[in-house]
C-alpha cells in the first residue's frame, strides 16, 4: 500500500512539474520570432489538405489561396516557405514546440484560436452550412427544422460548435472530409462544414454531385495563427495591406475562386 | 599426499547451518561415497567443491594446492575460480545436458572453448579440434554410446543422457569426479547402466566423490564412506566398515531405514 | 486510378517499413541490455530499470511519440528532432522495454542447471551465454516475439499524429478527395507484410525444433 501511494505521488509530481514547465512557456518568448525565422531561412507553414486554400497540384507542389499567399509572405521576409501537413488537433503544440511557424489553412478565428495563438487580422469571411442530400434539401431550409437529423461534424471545428449551440447531437469526425463522407455514405443525414469547403467539394462536377447545402448557421472569419507573442502576426498585417493595395490579394483569390469571400481593406 | 583435503568447511543459508565442521581427505584413485538423508547437506558439500557455492569458512586443497580459502576473498574472483573448477568434474542429478548440441558436441564443447585459449590454437586449429573430437568420441565409446554420438539429448533415454553427462565431465580430465545422486532422476530399470559405468570408472582408479542413495552400490564400489546428518559428518571410514558395522547410533538408524525399505 | 493509389500507398509503406526495420535494429539490442539491467544483482540498477520499463509499458505509445517530438521544444525550448527521427526514438524506447521483458522471461526460463553445467565445465560467463543459453532463449522467445513484430507493423500507424506520412496517412489523404476505399485498401499491404512475417517466423520455429 505504502509503495502504491509513493508511486501515485511520484506520478502526480511528475505530471505537475511537466505542466509547470509547459505553463512557463506560455508567455511571450524573448527575442523576435521574425528574426528567428529569418535566421533559419524557412517559414514552416502548418496546413491540412484543404482545397481551395491549401492543396497539392499534379506535381506535388502545395498551391491554393492560402499557400500562394504564404509563399509571398515568406518571400517578403526573405525566406522560403515550407509546407507540412499536420494533425489539426496538434496545431497549438506544433507552434509552441517550434515544429511549425504558423498555421495558415483557412483557420477560423475562434476564441480558442485567438487565446492560444498570435493571430493576424481576419482576411476572409466564411460560414458554417448544413450539407445534406439534394433530394431532402427542401424540407430543411431553416435552423428549426434540423432537430430530427443525425449530424456529423469535424471534432472541435466551428461547425461542431454551432451544432452544440443549437443543442444538436453529432458524430465527431477527424476532418471535414470525413464528415462529408458520413453523409455521402448515409451513415449520417447531414453535416456542418465550411461554406468554402462546401463550395469546392459538393454539387455538380465534384465527387459528391448529389449533396447540397442549405442553412447557413453562422458567419466567421479566417486568420493566420502564429506562436503566442510572435511579432510575425504584425508583420503579416503590414504585408497584407501592401499586397491588397497592389492588387495581389484579389488576383490570387480570383485564381482559386474565393474572391467573393475576401475582406476588403 | 591426499588428492583432496577439505578443512573445516562451514556454510550458512541465512540463519541455518547447512554445513558445519566438514573435514575429510581423499587419496588418489579412491572413491568416496557420501550418504545421508535429504537435507543433510550432501549436495551442498558437492556444490562447494565445485565452486557453485562459496563456503563461509574453511579451505579446500587439491594436490597440495590451496584452491579455496574463505579467509582470502581476493582469490575467489570469477576468472581465478574458473581455472580452479577444472580440478573437479560434476555429474548432476538431472543431467543438465545442453539440448541444442549432439551427444558428441556436449562432450567436446568445453574442450573446444578451452582450446581457443591455447597460444597455438590459430596455427593448429584443425588438428586441435580433430583431436578433441576424437577424444570425445572415445569417451562416448567408453560409455557404450558410440552409435548415439550424433543424437540430441531429447532423443536419448535418461540412462543414456546421464552417461553422456559422465563423458562430458571426464572430457576435461578432472582430478576429482563428483556425482550428485546420479541415478535419482532415472527410472529404476535405467539405473543399472549408469551404476555399471561408475563402477568401471572405480575399477580404473578414478578419484571420485559420489553422493548417493544406493547403499549396496556405495558398499561395493566406494573405498570410503562418509555419513552426514544435519550438516555435520557423523561417521566416516572404510565403506564396508561403515555400512556393515556402523559405530554411531544415527548411522545405524539411517541404514536400518534403508534396509527396511 | 488503382495504379496511382497503389503507388502512393507504396510510398507510405516504405516509410512504414523503414520505421519497422530501424526500430527492430535498435530496439532488439537495447532490449537485451535493459533485460540485463532488470536482472542485475545491483538493487539500485534493477530498481531504476524496472521503473523505466514500468513507465514506458504503463503509458500509451501515442503519448510517448508526442512527448518525444514536442517535449524538447515545449518544455525546454530546444530544437526538435526531425519528425521521423522522433517517431523512431519513441518506438525504439517503447519496443526495447517490451522486448526486454520477453528476453527476461526467456533467460529466466532456462533452467539454472544449464548455467551451472557450463560453470563446472570452466566456461566464462559470455561463453555460457552465447554458447549454451542464447539459443535456448531464442527458441523460447520466438512465439512472443512474432506477436510483437506483428504488433509493431500495425503500431507504426500511430506516427501520423506527428505528421510522419506512413501508409495510413496516405490512405486517409484520399478521403478528402472523396475516396474512402484507399484507406481500406491499406489493409492489403499490412496483411501482406504480416503474412510474410508469420511465414518467416513459422520457418524459424521449425528450424529450431531439432532440439527440445
Amino acid at each position: 500500500m505504502k509503495k502504491k501511494l509513493l508511486a501515485l505521488a511520484l506520478m502526480l509530481g511528475l505530471t505537475a512539474s511537466l505542466c509547470a514547465c509547459a505553463a512557463k512557456n506560455e508567455p511571450a518568448r524573448d527575442g523576435s520570432d521574425a528574426a528567428y525565422v529569418r535566421q533559419k531561412g524557412t517559414l514552416i507553414v502548418g496546413i491540412t489538405d484543404f482545397a481551395p486554400m491549401d492543396y497539392q497540384n499534379e506535381s506535388g507542389e502545395w498551391i491554393g489561396f492560402d499557400a500562394d499567399m504564404a509563399k509571398a509572405f515568406a518571400e517578403s521576409l526573405g525566406v522560403k516557405a515550407e509546407f507540412i501537413e499536420i494533425t489539426w488537433d496538434n496545431k497549438i503544440m506544433e507552434l509552441d514546440a517550434k515544429a511549425i511557424d504558423c498555421v495558415w489553412n483557412g483557420m477560423t478565428l475562434t476564441e480558442e484560436v485567438t487565446t492560444a495563438m498570435a493571430t493576424s487580422e481576419p482576411y476572409c469571411l466564411n460560414g458554417q452550412v448544413v450539407v445534406l442530400p439534394a433530394d431532402k434539401a427542401d424540407d430543411y431550409q431553416d435552423a428549426e427544422s434540423l432537430g430530427t437529423l443525425r449530424f456529423a461534424a469535424e471534432n472541435g471545428s466551428a461547425g461542431a460548435a454551432q451544432l452544440e449551440e443549437l443543442g444538436l447531437e453529432y458524430v465527431a469526425k477527424t476532418t471535414q472530409a470525413d464528415a462529408l463522407l458520413e453523409v455521402a455514405s448515409g451513415a449520417s443525414d447531414a453535416c456542418v462544414i465550411d461554406l468554402l469547403m462546401a463550395g469546392a467539394m459538393i454539387g455538380e462536377g465534384t465527387s459528391y454531385p448529389d449533396l447540397t447545402y442549405t442553412v447557413q448557421l453562422s458567419s466567421e472569419e479566417y486568420g493566420v495563427g502564429f506562436r503566442k507573442g510572435s511579432d510575425l502576426a504584425e508583420a503579416l498585417n503590414a504585408f497584407w495591406k501592401t499586397a491588397y493595395n497592389e492588387g495581389t490579394v484579389l488576383k490570387t483569390a480570383t485564381t482559386y475562386g474565393v474572391q467573393e469571400s475576401i475582406i476588403k481593406k | 599426499m591426499p588428492v583432496l583435503e577439505v578443512q573445516n568447511i562451514e556454510k550458512r543459508f541465512g540463519a541455518t547451518h547447512v554445513l558445519q565442521n566438514i573435514t575429510f581427505s581423499l587419496e588418489e584413485g579412491q572413491a568416496l561415497a557420501v550418504i545421508g538423508s535429504s537435507g543433510s547437506g550432501k549436495t551442498t558439500l558437492l556444490r562447494c567443491l565445485n565452486f557453485l557455492e562459496r563456503p563461509d569458512r574453511g579451505s579446500i586443497t587439491v594436490r597440495g594446492e590451496l584452491l579455496f580459502d574463505a579467509a582470502d576473498p581476493a582469490a575467489q574472483q570469477e576468472a581465478q575460480v574458473r581455472r580452479k573448477r577444472l580440478h573437479f568434474g560434476l555429474v548432476f542429478q538431472s543431467f543438465n545436458l545442453f539440448p541444442q548440441y549432439t551427444a558428441l558436441e556436449n562432450v567436446a564443447l568445453a574442450c573446444r572453448l578451452l582450446a581457443q585459449e591455447r597460444p597455438d590454437f590459430r596455427a593448429n586449429r584443425a588438428q586441435i579440434l580433430k583431436e578433441i573430437d576424437e577424444r570425445a568420441y572415445a569417451l562416448l565409446e567408453q560409455m557404450g554410446l558410440c552409435e548415439r554420438a550424433g543424437h540430441y539429448p531429447h532423443q536419448l533415454s535418461g540412462g543414456q543422457q546421464q552417461r553422456v553427462a559422465i563423458a562430458r565431465a571426464l572430457a576435461l580430465s578432472p582430478d576429482i569426479l563428483c556425482f550428485d545422486e546420479p541415478t535419482s532422476a532415472l527410472d529404476p530399470e535405467l539405473t543399472g547402466e549408469v551404476l555399471r559405468v561408475i563402477r568401471s570408472l572405480a575399477e580404473r582408479r578414478t578419484t571420485m566423490v559420489i553422493v548417493t542413495h544406493e547403499m549396496a552400490f556405495a558398499r561395493d564400489v566406494a573405498d570410503q564412506v562418509l555419513f552426514m546428518d544435519g550438516g555435520v559428518i557423523i561417521e566416516q571410514g572404510e565403506a564396508r566398515q561403515v555400512i556393515d558395522c556402523p559405530q554411531q547410533e544415527r548411522t545405524r538408524q539411517f541404514l536400518s531405514r534403508y534396509s527396511a525399505s | 486510378m488503382l495504379a496511382a493509389v497503389t503507388l502512393s500507398l507504396l510510398r507510405g509503406l516504405i516509410t512504414t517499413l523503414e520505421l519497422f526495420f530501424l526500430t527492430l535494429l535498435f530496439a532488439l539490442p537495447l532490449g537485451l541490455i535493459i533485460s540485463f539491467g532488470s536482472m542485475s544483482r545491483l538493487a539500485p540498477l534493477r530498481g531504476v530499470t524496472k521503473s523505466i520499463v514500468w513507465v514506458i509499458r504503463g503509458t500509451p505509445l501515442m503519448l510517448q511519440i508526442l512527448v518525444v517530438f514536442y517535449g524538447p521544444g515545449l518544455l525546454f525550448g530546444l530544437p526538435l528532432l526531425p519528425r521521423f527521427t522522433a517517431a523512431l526514438v519513441s518506438f525504439v524506447i517503447n519496443y526495447a522495454c517490451y522486448f526486454s521483458e520477453i528476453f527476461r522471461g526467456g533467460i529466466q526460463s532456462v533452467p539454472a542447471g544449464q548455467y551451472e553445467a557450463g560453470q563446472v565445465l570452466g566456461m566464462t560467463r559470455p561463453q555460457i551465454f552465447f554458447r549454451v543459453t542464447l539459443l535456448q532463449v531464442v527458441k523460447r522467445i520466438v512465439p512472443p516475439m512474432s506477436n510483437e513484430f506483428i504488433t509493431l507493423v500495425k503500431d507504426t500507424a500511430l506516427v501520423r499524429i506527428i505528421s510522419v506520412y506512413e501508409i495510413i496517412w496516405m490512405g486517409e489523404s484520399y478521403i478528402k478527395k472523396g475516396m474512402i476505399w484507399p484507406l481500406f485498401y491499406t489493409a492489403v499491404f499490412y496483411l501482406a507484410v504480416n503474412g510474410l512475417l508469420t511465414l518467416l517466423f513459422g520457418r524459424f520455429e521449425r528450424k529450431l525444433s531439432y532440439f527440445k
